[in-house]
């Protein structure tokens, strides 16, 4: 049972040989989205932030698990700890402001005291309790668990379950080829984000960022941009966008991948290295040139269930209520290549993506114009089987559709059924 | 066609200050973005930070806008002559500027500061999510000004929204 009496899972997805549908409802009940909250957010692996955005002792942002909010704090030791944002006095946020440094966080109200690991360390006017006031079990509740992998720093609110890397394992390849675009094979979070609200549910844009179905349409725009600045006939970017694959994964997660190669006039990595000579050359230092081109391909990475690895950014979703969504786009630079080709990044980045691109504000159209259309109850069931008839399961048992085949989305509610059952 | 304000001697007055910052407003609510671009100087930049600092730095970081010529000139084709969803329907603005002051006026690159409110709308059918509501959006503007040919043109405009680091839901007007 997942939410109320009247709805069961099995009135909300139909999963079976010959068709994939969800119950619109997921969109619009807000039973269905505090299930979302316990059995999904608050029951498993949940992205909060990239190391480089808390690197010293001291450091710390806030960041959100479900609704819950939380600090991300380093601690003295080293140690990233994640710690319910909440004094264990009377339920005060103990912590406002969205970054910052500090050795401790102090509640204003009655002025409880916590260290960055979340210890509670004082009391104001310490008389009025009790002498055998046990302070150690009063620290700012931390969560059960948190795990780094490749600085991307992960929190579980709930003990047990699949470890981190178990939880990754599926789709670690590809992440791990996302890193190593740098030839370090780290990434720095650069100091300004790009957000955006919508109001609309949280999975519009879960489900949108793998899917290579709709670019041609939503972005037809986009594409009349690019062929004006004689970067590429619209009819040549449908066609990269008709070349590549989707794959889904196990636990969830899924990606769009574009093809990639050494060739400068067909892959962005190519011509990365062309233009910068100390870039191919700290590559090809680091790899050899098989892997070089598996990394070159362009991907999309879904982890479930708030995180996007995209070419410029993490993309981090945050549910805020049924029906209100914040996407925040931490853009970063990959660590060991020349400046000069991070700037172009974020050039890039800022064409296309923000409140202002001329890409991502498509897409926001698109969440808002679904959020009023599943209003429409006398339809309930929307359709997600494009390409069941002709993906394959490779030897890593990935499911491999056509890039606009709706693969990504089905591994991503068949995680969700898991997790809701 | 020649846009901005004629100016008679070398320094700018407080009048042309406020004639240029009042057309800029009235060109952007009527749509006419295509004059909006000859306000500019050919290596004009028109930015919307998302935290407010020196031009210098808006290299490394990204902003909401950092629009050079070609930028700018892209933005209006994109907005006024492609299909796009997220102006479709269109938004419809009013721009206020108050506040003016003349900074530097004895210079080659005058200033000029204001404030800038927008009121924005997207009309569309009845109940339609992200329609029908009415947005503030409030900043501190900042102007650079070069003469050329005896005109004030815009060397820069830099918008720092006060809302400029919180989720903004999209703006694909120009501000």
């Amino acid at each position: 049972m997942v939410a109320t009496p009247d709805l069961s899972l099995a009135d909300l997805v139909r999963d079976t040989r010959d068709t994939f549908e969800i119950n619109t409802d997921i969109y619009t009940s807000s039973d269905v989205f505090d299930a979302e909250m316990r059995n999904i957010f608050e029951r498993g692996w949940v992205f909060v932030a990239h190391e480089s955005q808390v690197p010293e002792p001291g450091d710390y942002r806030t960041a959100s698990i479900g609704t819950q909010p939380v600090v991300v704090s380093r601690h003295e030791d080293g140690q990233i700890y994640v710690l319910l944002n909440r004094c264990r006095h009377r339920g005060t946020v103990v912590c406002r402001a969205e970054v910052g440094h500090s050795n401790y966080f102090r509640c204003p109200y009655h002025n409880w005291s916590y260290a960055n690991d979340g210890e509670l360390v004082g009391m104001a006017m310490a008389h009025g309790w009790r002498d055998d006031f046990d302070k150690s079990s009063w620290g700012l509740k931390r969560a059960a668990q948190v795990a780094i992998y490749r600085g991307l720093v992960f929190a579980n609110l709930a003990e047990g379950g699949p470890s981190l890397v178990e939880h990754l394992a599926p789709v670690r390849r590809y992440i791990d080829a996302w890193f190593d675009r740098s030839p370090a094979g780290t990434i720095s979070v650069i100091p300004t984000a790009h957000k955006y609200p919508y109001p609309g549910n949280w999975k519009w844009q879960a489900e949108n960022g793998h899917d290579g179905y709709h670019g041609n349409y939503v972005h037809e725009s986009w594409q009349r941009v690019l062929a004006r600045a004689g970067e590429a006939p619209v009819r040549e970017i449908r066609k990269f966008r008709g070349g590549g694959c989707t794959r889904g994964f196990r636990n969830g997660h899924g990606l769009l991948e574009r093809p990639g190669g050494l060739n400068p006039a067909a892959s962005w990595t190519g011509r990365m290295m062309v233009t910068f000579p100390e870039y191919d050359q700290a590559l090809r230092q680091a790899y050899d040139d098989d892997y070089i081109e598996f990394v070159s391909a362009r991907r999309n990475i879904f982890i479930w269930p708030n995180l996007y690895l995209f070419d410029t950014q993490l993309r981090v979703i945050n549910p805020i209520n049924v029906e209100a969504t914040e996407v925040y786009l931490y853009v970063y630079a990959l660590d060991g290549v020349p400046e000069e080709l991070n700037r172009g990044r974020y050039r890039a980045h800022e064409r296309f993506y923000g409140p202002s691109g001329f890409g991502a504000p498509d897409d926001v159209e698109i969440f808002v114009s679904n959020q009023s259309g599943v209003r429409a109850r006398g339809v309930q069931w929307a359709l997600m089987s494009r390409g069941m008839h002709r993906e394959t399961t490779n030897s890593d048992g990935e499911l491999v559709g056509h890039s606009t085949d709706e693969t990504p989305v089905r591994a991503l509610y068949r995680q969700w059924c898991r997790c809701m059952a | 066609m020649t846009t901005t304000v004629p100016s008679a001697t070398g320094s700018l007055s407080a009048a042309e200050a406020e004639a240029l910052v009042h057309r800029e407003c009235r060109l952007l609510d009527e749509l006419r973005y295509e004059d909006w671009l000859e306000l500019f100087t050919s290596d004009g930049i028109y930015w919307i930070p998302v935290r407010d600092g020196e031009q210098a730095d808006a290299a490394g970081l990204v902003s909401i806008v950092y629009d050079d010529a070609a930028r700018r000139a892209e933005r209006v084709f994109r907005t006024l002559h492609t299909p796009v969803l997220d102006q479709n329907p269109r938004s419809r603005t009013v721009h206020f500027a108050s506040n003016i002051e003349v900074v530097d006026s004895d210079t080659a690159e005058p200033r000029i500061r204001c404030a800038q409110l927008v009121a924005e709308l997207r009309p569309g059918g009845d109940r339609q999510v992200g329609l029908n509501q009415t947005r503030l959006l409030a900043g501190r503007c900042e102007y650079r000004l070069h003469r050329e040919a005896g005109v004030w043109r815009i060397a820069l405009k830099k918008l720092v929204l006060i809302e400029s680091e919180q989720p903004l839901f999209n703006l694909a007007f120009i501000l």
